[in-house]
């Protein structure tokens, strides 16, 4: 129960939560992204260039023969830490210069903003990408709604989006290594679309490695069990609703069901429930965009009915549309944009109930 | 009498009636500064509405009429002094609509009815859609009603038999599961039991429950269980009750545990030695449902149970941002059947006529107390509420 004396610091305690919440998955994001990258060098030595990333990792005297836990950090931070500081720098000085000209503190809300963005692009994101992105989400995304609460779309699902829009050859549903001149490596989950089960089996894919997160794809989005423990907080600390996040899962798990019902021999309708969880950014995005709170319904009807409703659309974009293959950034966009009205019919329901009723 | 519920009993010197506790009330004064009233003389009455008659709770010497803007009563205070005597009042020889009005009326009892929507005292004339009588108190830390009500379980009958006849409508008395009342055998009386969370003893709750206030013009009426014994008090004895139970409690008092006072009696007298050092904050009701007292708030309020004291945790970010962010929190601590961020959306923008499709009309400040302390925005939405009622009130 809230006691009075909570109230004034909740603000900053929400903040806080939820930056403990992505600690799991940035440390998921750092190990994970420096595996795959020492493992991509490992097997073809040939493809380390001198760009930045990697003289950065071998300042950090990260190694790719025989690996180790420090070598993987040392190469994932090589990749994490510019975006992110490329990203915090951008949004810090966007801010600055709204707040000064608002005439208004500084809001904090972009260090959250910036990280989520940074968790959602892969490890070879282009800078130019990172700066435009940014810039995107908090001006586009935040500045010109009024700022923090006054969103109603995530400012990073929205950055994310415009990057994928607008290059889509470099982030979100391509390989993660592509910017490692010439090598062709391939997201989990355009692997499945190509080749089904075996395909996975080949790359090494299989349900642990899923689980904890050991595959290529956007930085935060691979570590299932990272994502789960920052949900866990999230709905512990009831800053997220439990409603609208097991509405997502039922969605996704009801339309998947019905197309593998409907029977074909192999592609994308043949992928199962769990696949659809394991594989993908669906549920980091569930967790940490969908249920944003100022960007989704705010109603306990209305949030059952968007989970529900972005489920669906992720299954549908995913097996309809083989050039999202992940299709989760397209499918909380629409669904976002549908709160307003989901809401609106929601409490239009409400009030016709209430004015039946006389005392 | 007081050893009778086996309270402690904590007599002060100063006590008053606040003109905050009657809303809409134009008081007309009966008495002057320097008057010896006896216990439940009459010392005003509505101007509007004259056979509405507030009485002296205690007998003693009127100390002071304090007015604030525009002439509006502040305080009436009385020094105590018990030997001044007690008015009789001859309860009705018929239990019949009139009579028992008229008796309630003279008597002072009718002002501590309350109405929804908006919560006044009601007219003298008006026919209420239900009438509820809250027996229960689930906030943290309030007094047990249950050993009150059995200590004065034959006043407690006697009125609620009263009660039962003021209207035609059913009176709903509202307890905790497994508490048996002593009441008699009205057809119109409806015993029901609430109990989930510290909202259970919320008479919004209850009204929202089983009578739903809706756009139709009615009203339901209510009042509390110590109101109920103050009533059944006057008809068994024609004496007024000169206490009242409440709580202290609160991580800044020594000893919490419930006291009887007299009613409207000053709070620095009651927390005299009762507190440890350091800076506090008084709340008029529980941690839960309660109110900051205001600086010129110094006497217990009319109907109120409990003062908690905490400690006080500064804050330093000041006031919050003005921007309501949709929460679990707001979710569970709404009144049932309203959702609250429509609600409070309404109201942060005095939006009168979506804040009434929404439920407004069901709700008094306290029932939005916790939504104000769970939001970080900062907005008090008990005053937004009441702007917003006034406005609706107006158009009636």
């Amino acid at each position: 129960m809230a006691s009075r004396f909570e109230r004034n610091t909740s603000r900053r305690r929400i903040f806080n939560l939820q930056l403990l919440a992505l600690v799991p998955v940035g440390i998921a994001a750092l190990l994970n992204t420096g595996y795959q990258y020492l493992r991509v060098l490992a097997e073809n030595p040939a493809l380390e260039s001198d760009d930045i990333r990697s003289r950065i990792a071998r300042g950090l005297g990260a190694s790719f023969q025989n690996p180790e836990i420090y070598d993987m950090l040392a190469a994932g931070l090589a990749h994490l830490l510019p975006i992110l500081a490329l990203a915090l720098i951008t949004g810090g000085v966007w801010e600055r210069i709204i707040a000064d000209r608002r005439q208004r503190p500084v809001e904090s809300g972009f260090v959250l903003i910036a990280l989520l963005f940074t968790l959602l692009l892969p490890g070879a994101a282009a800078f130019s990408h990172v700066v435009f992105g940014m810039s995107f989400a908090i001006l586009v995304g935040k500045a010109i709604f009024g700022g923090e609460g006054r969103t109603f779309l995530s400012p990073a699902l929205l950055g994310i989006a415009i990057v994928q829009v607008s290059f889509p050859g470099s982030a979100g549903q391509h390989p993660l290594w592509q910017g490692l001149s010439g090598y062709g490596g391939s997201e989990a989950f355009a692997l499945f679309h190509r080749g089904g089960e075996a395909a996975l089996n080949a790359a090494d894919i299989n349900l642990w490695s899923a689980f904890i997160g050991n595959t290529p794809g956007p930085m935060g989005t691979t570590s299932v069990l990272a994502v789960a423990l920052g949900a866990v907080l999230l709905l512990v600390t009831r800053i997220i609703s439990w409603r609208l996040l097991v509405a997502q899962i039922f969605g996704l798990a009801v339309f998947v069901t019905l197309f593998n019902m409907a029977g074909a021999e192999s592609g994308a309708s043949t992928m199962t429930v769990h696949w659809h969880l394991l594989l993908g950014s669906f549920l980091f995005a569930a967790v940490f965009l969908a249920c944003d709170p100022a960007a989704s319904c705010c109603t306990n009807p209305g949030r059952w009915i968007q989970g529900f409703v972005i489920g669906a659309l992720v299954v549908l974009i995913r097996i309809g549309n083989s050039t999202h293959p992940d299709a989760v950034i397209p499918a909380l966009l629409l669904a976002s944009i549908l709160a307003p009205l989901i809401d609106h019919a929601v409490i239009a329901v409400n009030i016709h109930r209430r004015s039946r009723r006389h005392v | 009498m007081p050893g009778s519920i086996g309270l402690e009993t904590r007599k002060v010197s100063r006590i008053a009636l606040s003109g905050r506790d009657f809303r809409g009330v134009n008081f007309e004064l009966l008495c002057q500064q320097g008057d010896e009233v006896q216990a439940g003389a009459a010392l005003m009455r509505d101007a509007r509405r004259p056979s509405i008659q507030f009485v002296a709770p205690v007998a003693g010497r009127i100390a002071s009429i304090e007015r604030g803007t525009r002439r509006k009563l502040n305080s009436l205070q009385i020094d105590v002094d018990e030997s001044i005597g007690v008015v009789r009042y001859q309860p009705p020889e018929t239990l019949d609509k009139n009579s028992l009005r008229e008796f309630m009326l003279a008597s002072g009892a009718w002002s501590s009815l309350r109405t929804r929507p908006f919560g006044n005292i009601p007219h003298p004339d008006a026919e209420p859609a239900a009438i509820f009588v809250t027996a229960l108190d689930a906030e943290p830390l309030a007094p047990e009603p249950r050993p009150i009500t059995d200590a004065f379980s034959a006043e407690f009958r006697a009125a609620v038999d009263a009660l039962a006849g003021i209207s035609a409508a059913p009176l709903y008395v509202c307890q905790a599961p497994g508490h048996t009342l002593p009441l008699g055998d009205s057809s119109k009386l409806r015993c029901v039991s609430f109990s989930k969370g510290y909202s259970a003893g919320l008479p919004g709750i209850h009204i929202n429950a089983l009578c739903p206030i809706g756009f139709g013009g009615g009203e339901v009426w209510h009042l509390g269980y110590q109101e109920v014994i103050a009533l059944g008090h006057l008809l068994l004895h024609g004496s007024p009750w000169r206490q009242r139970v409440i709580s202290l409690g609160g991580n800044a008092v020594k000893t919490s545990r419930s006291l009887c006072v007299y009613p409207g009696s000053a709070i620095d007298e009651l927390l005299a030695g009762e507190l440890h050092d350091g800076s506090i904050t008084v709340l008029s009701g529980s941690a839960v449902y309660g109110r900051e007292l205001a600086v010129d708030e110094a006497f217990l309020a009319a109907g109120q149970r409990q003062i908690t004291v905490q400690r006080e945790a500064l804050d330093e970010a000041g006031a919050g941002t003005g921007v309501l962010i949709p929460s679990e929190a707001l979710e569970e601590l709404a009144p049932p059947g309203i959702y609250p961020v429509p609600l409070l959306r309404a109201l942060q923008v005095g939006d009168a006529e979506r804040a009434r499709e929404l439920g407004a009309l069901e709700l008094v400040e306290e029932d939005l107390a916790p939504l104000s302390m769970a939001c970080q925005s900062g907005s008090d939405y008990g005053v937004l509420l009441r702007a917003v009622l006034d406005q609706l009130e107006g158009l009636r």
